[in-house]
């Protein structure tokens, strides 16, 4: 009962204190220096709990690292899950689903009434996907014994890093190692203000809260060409403007691309190609773009109610302290380091989006699993040169390797096989025959160097070619492995067939 | 019996196709390796920074300073100034440091307005 009523021992103890303090020393004293707190010193610390980030977090728990990652999100999976792959082919299948439903089902004996699109309830499906997969990575810390630190991190020196914490408040982490994984950011387009309302990137156009009537996409990439494919089926006349005269990137075989090109043109999307966007005007009820062809002379105005940029992405840095470590980022902004990952500080070292290398999520995981390993074990593995893209439109385009243009461009001897999905069984029986798969190899060896497919689930089916490349397969040892019937898989070895040899069903 | 058996599987294997990928046995990691700093595979450059590696980010002794971390920044608390022109350690005759010249968490804590009111009544308010 009295314990509620007693002094605070502390105030006890300072009220009863003797002090005598006749006369006070000056401020400037060797006794003025700081009494810093000790931050708490971490095996590793991560900055950024994106794919990169994350991964490596898991990793390094599982590798008995004591280890914290730092993400400022509030969530995550960086941009991946939270407003890139993952948000966005959320998206691409249902509104895939919608436009099927709506063009594609009489000629396959299913008559539907009114079809309505519930964009409010796409979205909705689309953030539980997203959820559900960040709160799984959140577990997956647990399990794995990863601190998790929301906050904002930024280098004080080599070794420390002050995180201005998301609830208020800071803290200090100390790492004998650290790995900056801090990701990228759309690049703004010039004169052009993202509102993420009418003018937006990748993000906005994940969430707009009605279909637009006309929407022009500024850069012909995969994001752009993704995010279009959406829209456009959803409802919005889309115009891509590209600078370059194909679309798909520098990565998509020239004649692959010329099929995505028809094919997306077919489902109703328009392109101006050689095109360069001059300016843009916002001011007006609807955006304003003056483009002219790339190497002038064919002025023209555009306008549309959204306008997504998507001309590319850069490091991201801002706020990160880089100078305070002494580190080097390059003319593009990406932190420059060795074959190890390594920073010039040895013991920081950079992975994922923010350094070199092609900005994929899957490029991104085998770094950090092959970073954590160098620290771990002091050798890891990544093969830039077996790194697929997949472009998750409809059909779908997928590739590893080299590319024609690129063979070509080095001189390097090849040999093509093709095999198109209208002779596969299986595309046949599922009305879905655009596209084919092109192989390439090396004449004398057989030896595969490229892979290239567009149409139905070519995302999935270029994982075979990967393992293929990156074992350093024959077209014919890929002919030879028996494929079941009927599949889509059948395409690809009647292409490794007609690479080596001659493809039996074409 | 077995002898025979033998020849005439490796007869058969003789014209079996040899695949291209071969099985190379449990993967090994090598007994050496050269942690040589070398540029990344995907370096648009194929080259590294002139002082990449040496172990230090600062291209001068100065820079180092400049940067440097002890308790707050070097240069600007220990060792701004040297030792020797800082004076003796020890406080002059008379004179005794104050405990509010340390940093917070070593300092009294400060007293609530019903702490210093039980102090003053000796402790009678708070058995009123």
């Amino acid at each position: 009962m009295l314990a509620g009523r007693l002094i605070p021992r502390t105030a006890v103890r300072s009220s009863f204190r003797k002090t005598s303090l006749p006369t006070v020393v000056s401020s400037v004293s060797r006794w003025r220096r700081g009494y810093a707190s000790q931050a708490e010193e971490k095996d590793l610390v991560i900055i950024g709990g994106g794919v990169a980030g994350y991964v490596a977090a898991i990793k390094a728990g599982q590798e008995g690292l004591k280890v914290a990652c730092i993400e400022k999100r509030g969530a995550l999976g960086g941009t991946c899950l939270n407003v890139g792959c993952i948000p966005s082919k959320s998206l691409l299948n249902n509104s895939h689903l919608y436009h099927q439903i709506l063009h594609d089902t009489k000629g396959r004996g299913i008559h539907v009434g009114e079809v309505k699109l519930d964009l409010q309830g796409m979205m909705k499906a689309k953030d539980t996907s997203v959820t559900g997969l960040t709160k799984g990575i959140e577990f997956l810390f647990k399990k794995n014994g990863v601190e998790y630190i929301k906050g904002t991190g930024s280098f004080v020196n080599e070794h420390e890093i002050k995180v201005a914490l998301n609830d208020g408040g800071e803290t200090s982490v100390k790492g004998k190692n650290i790995i900056i994984a801090t990701g990228s950011e759309a690049t703004p387009f010039p004169g052009l203000d993202i509102d993420e309302k009418r003018v937006i990137t990748s993000t906005g156009a994940l969430s707009l809260d009605k279909v637009p009537e006309k929407m022009i996409v500024i850069g012909g990439g995969i994001i752009g060409l993704e995010m279009g494919s959406v829209w456009s089926r959803l409802g919005a006349k889309v115009t891509v403007v590209e600078f370059l005269d194909q679309i798909g990137g520098p990565g998509m075989d020239a004649e692959i691309s010329k099929q995505a090109l028809k094919l997306l043109k077919k489902q109703g999307v328009d392109f101006k190609l050689g095109t360069k966007v001059v300016s843009g005007d916002q001011s007006g009820e609807t955006v304003k773009l003056e483009v002219d062809s790339a190497k002038g002379g064919k002025p023209e105005t555009l306008d549309a109610d959204v306008v997504l940029v998507a001309i590319g992405r850069r490091p991201y840095t801002t706020g990160l302290g880089l100078e305070n470590a002494g580190l080097d980022v390059d003319e593009r902004g990406r932190v420059v380091i060795d074959s190890e990952y390594r920073t010039k500080a040895s013991h920081i070292r950079c992975i994922g989006d923010v350094t070199f290398g092609p900005m994929l999520a899957h490029k991104a995981e085998e770094e950090a699993v092959a970073a954590v390993e160098y620290i771990k074990k002091g050798y890891g593995h990544v093969n830039y040169g077996v790194i697929p893209s997949v472009m998750y439109t409809h059909p779908e385009v997928a590739w590893v390797g080299q590319n024609e243009q690129e063979l070509k461009q080095q001189n390097i001897p090849y040999k093509v096989g093709t095999f198109p999905f209208s002779a596969n069984s299986r595309a046949k029986t599922n009305l879905d025959t655009d596209g084919m798969v092109k192989m390439l190899a090396d004449p004398e060896t057989d030896r595969l160097l490229g892979c290239h497919i567009i149409g139905p689930n070519a995302g999935e089916m270029i994982a075979e070619a990967t393992l293929a490349l990156e074992y350093g397969a024959s077209t014919e040892d890929i002919a030879r492995t028996c494929h079941a019937h009927p599949t889509l898989a059948e395409a690809f070895k009647e292409a490794a067939m007609a690479t080596y040899s001659k493809a039996i069903h074409f | 019996m077995f002898a025979t058996r033998a020849l005439g599987q490796a007869t058969a294997h003789a014209v079996e196709r040899i695949p291209l990928i071969r099985f190379l046995g449990k993967r090994q990691i090598p007994a050496h390796i050269d942690h040589t700093p070398l540029p990344h595979p995907a370096s648009p450059t194929g080259s590294l920074p002139a002082n990449f590696g040496n172990g230090n980010t600062h291209t001068t002794f100065s820079s180092y300073r400049d940067s440097a971390q002890q308790h707050g920044p070097l240069r600007k608390s220990i060792g701004a100034q040297s030792a020797s022109r800082l004076g003796p350690i020890e406080p002059p005759q008379g004179h005794y440091f104050d405990r509010n010249e340390l940093p917070e968490r070593f300092r009294r804590t400060p007293l609530s307005a019903a702490e210093i009111e039980a102090i003053e009544t000796g402790g009678a308010t708070l058995f009123g």
